[in-house]
This record gives C-alpha cells, sequence and structure tokens, in this order.
C-alpha cells in the first residue's frame, strides 16, 4: 500500500516538475507578485509624509510678517517640496501637468480671521496626504495666529504613539508577503483540476481503475503532493518575503513573537487550498471549464477576502461579506502572528473555520467523484 | 473454463434511451483468440469498460476465469489496451510502464525485468527514456499494449489496437498478438480490421446496436462483410 500511495506521488510530482506553466503558475508568479507590489505599496503602509514629498505652490499675498513667517514654516516642512509657479501656469493647468499637487496661499491678515488660508488640492491626490498636508498647513497656522510654540512639542507631552516593546511598525511586507502567498496556493486549484480533468479525457484516470486500486486511494495520490507543493509555496514565499526583500527593499520583516504558529495556519491553509481544487476538479466538466472556474473563483476569494483590496479599508457590507472567503480567514491567522503577536487561542477559531471549509470541500469531491 | 464468459449483460448509459448493450452474450475460450466485431455504437467499448470494473449498474453476468466480475484480484489477470493512447505524455516509456507496473503489483525488480521484456516486444527499447509525447502514432500505440502486457496478464482485451496507426506498426502489432496467442494467452480483439480478425482469430462476435447478432467459429462466416449485411442489413463499417 505505501508503495502504491508513493508511486502515485512520484508520477504526480514528475507531471507537475516538467509542466512548466504550472511552475510559472504556482512559483514564479507570486514570488514576482510580492517582489512588484510590495514596490508599488511602499509609500501606502510606510509613512507616507516620509516616503513622499508632496509638490506646493505657497504664494504670500501681502509682506507682512506672519504672512512670511506661515510660508517659511509650511515651506520648512518634511513632507513638503516647495515648486514655483512657472509663468502662465493657471491652478488647473499647475496641476494638468503635474506640477504641484497643492497650492496653499496666504492672504495678508490672515490673522485676523476675516480671509482664510486657502489649500486647493490636485484632485487625483491621495486623500490620506490631502488630509495629512490639511492638518500640516491648520497646525501652523494656529501656531503663527498665536505666537506658540510647535504643537507638535505641545502635543508630544499629552499623546504618545506607541507600538508594543522592541517592535517596529508593520512593513508592507509583512502586509503583501501572507496574502500574495494564500493567493498563490488557492491557485494550486488550476493544476490540480487541470491535471484530473486532463487524465480524465485521456484515459489514463479511467485505466487507473482497471487496477486493483481503490479510488479512494487514487484520489489520496492526486492530492497529496498538491498539499505538499502549497506547503514549499508557503517556504518559498516565506523565504523571499523574510530574507531576499528585505535586503533589497530596505524594509524589516518581523515574523513576530511566536513564529511557529505559522505553521498550523499553513498546514490547515494548504488543506483548504488543496480541497478548493479537488471540488473544482470534481464539478468541471472540461479542463476549460476548470481553469475558468477556479481562476475566477479564486480571484474573487482574494478580492473578498482582503489580499487585493486592505480589509480594513472596505466598507462595512464588504467586512462582512469578506467572511465567506476562505483567504479572509487565512490572512486574518496569518496577520495575527505577523502583527498582532496573537496567542494561538485567538488563531484557532480561525483555523476552525478553514477546516470546515476543507472538510465540506472534500466531502462534495469526494461524493462527485463516484460517477468519475 | 472459460477465460471470459459475458452471460446476458444489459446496460444503458444515464439519459440514452435505448441499451448500450442487450442481453449480450460472448465468451471466449481459454488460449483462444475472438474477435469482436460491429460498427459504431455496437457495445464494443462499452463491452470492454464493464468487463474491467470501469463500469457498474449492469445487468447479467461476467466471469473471468470462473471470478464473477467486479473482482479486484481477476482485473489483475486481465491486460487491457484501451481505444484511446492511455499514457501519460511528459513521462518516458519506462515511467509510464513503471507506474503501470506498481499498480498491477509488481516489485521493482519485477517492473525492470519485464519493462525490458514488453519494450522489446513492442520495438520500443531504444526509446524507453524519451517522453511519450515525442513519439510516434505508432510508437505510442505499441506502448499502449506493452503497458496492458507489463504485469503478464493471462486475458488480453484489446480494443481497435491499430487504429491510426502506419502499416508498418500494424503489422508490429499483428505479428505480436499471433507470438501471444502461440504462448496460450487468451485474446479478445476488438477491430475494424477485418482481413487480419478473420486471419488471427479462431471465433468471432458479431453485434450490432448492442445486440449479439453471430457468434461462432470464424470458419462459418465467410466474407465478413457480406456476413454482417445479410445479418443486419447495414454494413459493418457504418457509422
Amino acid at each position: 500500500m505505501p508503495r502504491l500511495v508513493l508511486e502515485l506521488f512520484r508520477k504526480e510530482l514528475l507531471l507537475v516538475a516538467r509542466d512548466r506553466q504550472t511552475l510559472l503558475l504556482l512559483f514564479v508568479m507570486p514570488v514576482a507578485l510580492i517582489f512588484f507590489l510590495s514596490l508599488a505599496l511602499k509609500g501606502v503602509y510606510v509613512d507616507k509624509i516620509i516616503g513622499q514629498k508632496v509638490a506646493v505652490v505657497i504664494e504670500q499675498e501681502g509682506t507682512s510678517p506672519k504672512v512670511a513667517k506661515l510660508a517659511m514654516r509650511i515651506a520648512s516642512s518634511s513632507m513638503i517640496r516647495r515648486v514655483e509657479r512657472p509663468d502662465g501656469f493657471d491652478n488647473h493647468r499647475l496641476f494638468e501637468a503635474g506640477r504641484a499637487q497643492a497650492i496653499v496661499r496666504i492672504p495678508d491678515g490672515f490673522e485676523q480671521g476675516g480671509r482664510p488660508v486657502e489649500v486647493q488640492f490636485d484632485p487625483v491626490l491621495d486623500a490620506g496626504y490631502r488630509i495629512a498636508l490639511k492638518s500640516l498647513v491648520s497646525g501652523l497656522t494656529l501656531e503663527v495666529v498665536m505666537d506658540a510654540d510647535p504643537l507638535e512639542t505641545i502635543a508630544a507631552a499629552f499623546v504618545v504613539e506607541k507600538t508594543r516593546p522592541n517592535r517596529s511598525f508593520p512593513s508592507p511586507l509583512q502586509q503583501s508577503v501572507p496574502g500574495w502567498t494564500i493567493f498563490a496556493m488557492f491557485f494550486i486549484a488550476i493544476p490540480l483540476s487541470l491535471g484530473f480533468l486532463r487524465e480524465k479525457s485521456d484515459g489514463t484516470l479511467q485505466r487507473l481503475f482497471t487496477y486493483p486500486v481503490k479510488p479512494s486511494l487514487v484520489a489520496v495520490g492526486k492530492v497529496i503532493p498538491y498539499y505538499l507543493i502549497n506547503n514549499v509555496q508557503f517556504a518559498l514565499m516565506f523565504f523571499v518575503g523574510v530574507w531576499i526583500m528585505p535586503a533589497i527593499l530596505g524594509l524589516p520583516f518581523d515574523l513576530g513573537g511566536h513564529p511557529w504558529h505559522l505553521i498550523p495556519i499553513t498546514l490547515v491553509t494548504a488543506a483548504a487550498a488543496t480541497g478548493f481544487g479537488a471540488l473544482i476538479a470534481t464539478c468541471a466538466r472540461s479542463a476549460e471549464q476548470a481553469a475558468t472556474l477556479a481562476a475566477t473563483l479564486s480571484v474573487l476569494a482574494g478580492v473578498f477576502g482582503g489580499i487585493m483590496v486592505p480589509h480594513i479599508v472596505m466598507p462595512a457590507l464588504m467586512k462582512k461579506l469578506a467572511m465567506i472567503s476562505p483567504m479572509y480567514w487565512a490572512h486574518q491567522a496569518y496577520l495575527d502572528v505577523l502583527l498582532r503577536e496573537a496567542s494561538l487561542a485567538v488563531i484557532v477559531p480561525k483555523l476552525i473555520v478553514l477546516t470546515v471549509f476543507a472538510l465540506i470541500c472534500f466531502y462534495i469531491a469526494g461524493r462527485r467523484v463516484q460517477w468519475i | 473454463m472459460n477465460a471470459l464468459s459475458v452471460s446476458s449483460v444489459t446496460f444503458s448509459y444515464d439519459g440514452a434511451s435505448g441499451y448500450a448493450l442487450d442481453h449480450f452474450s460472448l465468451s471466449v475460450a481459454k488460449g483462444r483468440m475472438h474477435a469482436l466485431l460491429g460498427p459504431n455504437g455496437a457495445g464494443k467499448s462499452t463491452l470492454m469498460k464493464i468487463v474491467t470494473g470501469q463500469m457498474r449498474g449492469y445487468s447479467g453476468d461476467v466471469l473471468v476465469f470462473g471470478r464473477k466480475m467486479p473482482d479486484r484480484p481477476a482485473l489483475l489477470s486481465i491486460g487491457y489496451a484501451p481505444q484511446p493512447i492511455s499514457l501519460y505524455p511528459a513521462l518516458s516509456a519506462y515511467e509510464n510502464l513503471r507506474f503501470f507496473g506498481a499498480m498491477a503489483g509488481l516489485s521493482g525488480i519485477q517492473i525492470r525485468d519485464r519493462a525490458e521484456n514488453v519494450l522489446s516486444l513492442t520495438g520500443l527499447v531504444d526509446y524507453a527514456r524519451q517522453k511519450v509525447s515525442t513519439y510516434s502514432g505508432g510508437m505510442q500505440r505499441r506502448l499502449n499494449l506493452a503497458v496492458a502486457l507489463l504485469h503478464t496478464p493471462k486475458l488480453l482485451l484489446l480494443d481497435e489496437p491499430t487504429v491510426g496507426v502506419d502499416p508498418q506498426s500494424r503489422n508490429h502489432i499483428y505479428d505480436m498478438l499471433a507470438s501471444l496467442h502461440a504462448e496460450g494467452i487468451s485474446i479478445l480483439l476488438c477491430t475494424h480490421m477485418m482481413e487480419e480478425a478473420q486471419r488471427l482469430c479462431g471465433s468471432v462476435t458479431l453485434a450490432d446496436r448492442g445486440r449479439v447478432v453471430f457468434d461462432g467459429p470464424m470458419s462459418e462466416v465467410g466474407d465478413l462483410e457480406q456476413f454482417f449485411l445479410e445479418k443486419t442489413g447495414r454494413g459493418l463499417r457504418d457509422a
């Protein structure tokens, strides 16, 4: 019996290893996703005010010392890069040409409240930058009007931002690596179902059943190699995320206080992903249908599950809908370990949801495989 | 004891209006080569699938060397070469043989010995390590047969073993069947190659639309096509 299973494994692994498209899909695509998306999203998760400077035109409408002082204070902010308005450029053209992202107009006598300081933004400027710039201008205006010390210094006595001891803020890698790893793990459904349906259509699966081999053994021999590949994917993605990407991007990747908790999460996530693949394989009627179904459902699960759009920015309804995606539970479990340093008791309920999902998939696939 | 006895087997596919097999009976005597002939839709492949345990839900009896099917151990006495080339194209000939040999319960040493034997019999020794996807149609067909022979079955079920094969490979296959028959292996041969069937087989079953229209010695048949036309009003090659 073990020899039969080993031969089934061997055959399956040889077929995967010799299929370049499958290797690209399972290993190269997720590494590329992690690399390029971490790079692209660097500014979203890292302190954006330090990461990028906003080009601002500062216009003084007057010569009073307060106008000059405010203009100087705004211009000296670390989030601002002061630019001059080129000749013949109105506000509209300034934004259109990308010369500036905001215009601050400081009228004479603004300190008396009659004529407020005006801030106009490029309509495409990210909301985060807008809020940051507006609060910066508001704070500096207050300081100048009241002749006060810098508000940041005053506020520091009352409010302090804290992280866990010895921990820095999460890096974009900690957000994106688990997400794209889960996404890639669910893409196992494509080669799994394609392989199954290819064998069904070319008759090798039927030929297998002309030998005294139990169908359940054939099913195990088909699914377990993909389960193992899923675990290898995790190891590869995390190797890239923890050791290679930090060296390239200069961003840290902290595995949290309980990195060993990643193991049960990965084992259960791999079971959910292969269960999903087995379900597609037994429900689809053709290889084309299987590929379309697997890809579409994986992408949708990624969208709903907070892989493509962070769960935290979703509206309330989407946040609730996210719970139908197995990727959501897997992602939250990984984030519990990497960012929240959660105990096993916090992670276990998520693992139970994933296990139930896997069991349902395998049960339906098992029922459907009877007639194949 | 017959190598294969099929008694009054009736079977229909889900959703089909008629029977694929309707009280179908035939027998293959031990050590004999028997032809099963009929146009498309006669039920030849369905019968092969029933005998090899791929299909359930039929009535009637199928006995292989006296054991009532479906019977898993009895499956080992059957070597089945299906009509489609049922091999893994990404694997080499040897890897295919190793895999199916293991499924048949052969040990590693047995697989090595037997693989050499069947590869030599089918003229594929020099190509054993090449991927099947690089083979010609004739070579693939021969390997399809080699897999069926690997575990030294006592009953060989061959479903159109020369379909899509060049004349050279076809002759090679028929020479091989003749020598296997001479060794005492029982063979049920489904084919469209009537001349070869008449030359090689001692008995024949003619089938049409799931029913047996003739079952007896080949010597009683004479001109096969004419004989079939007289029995059914249809040509043997009709689709």
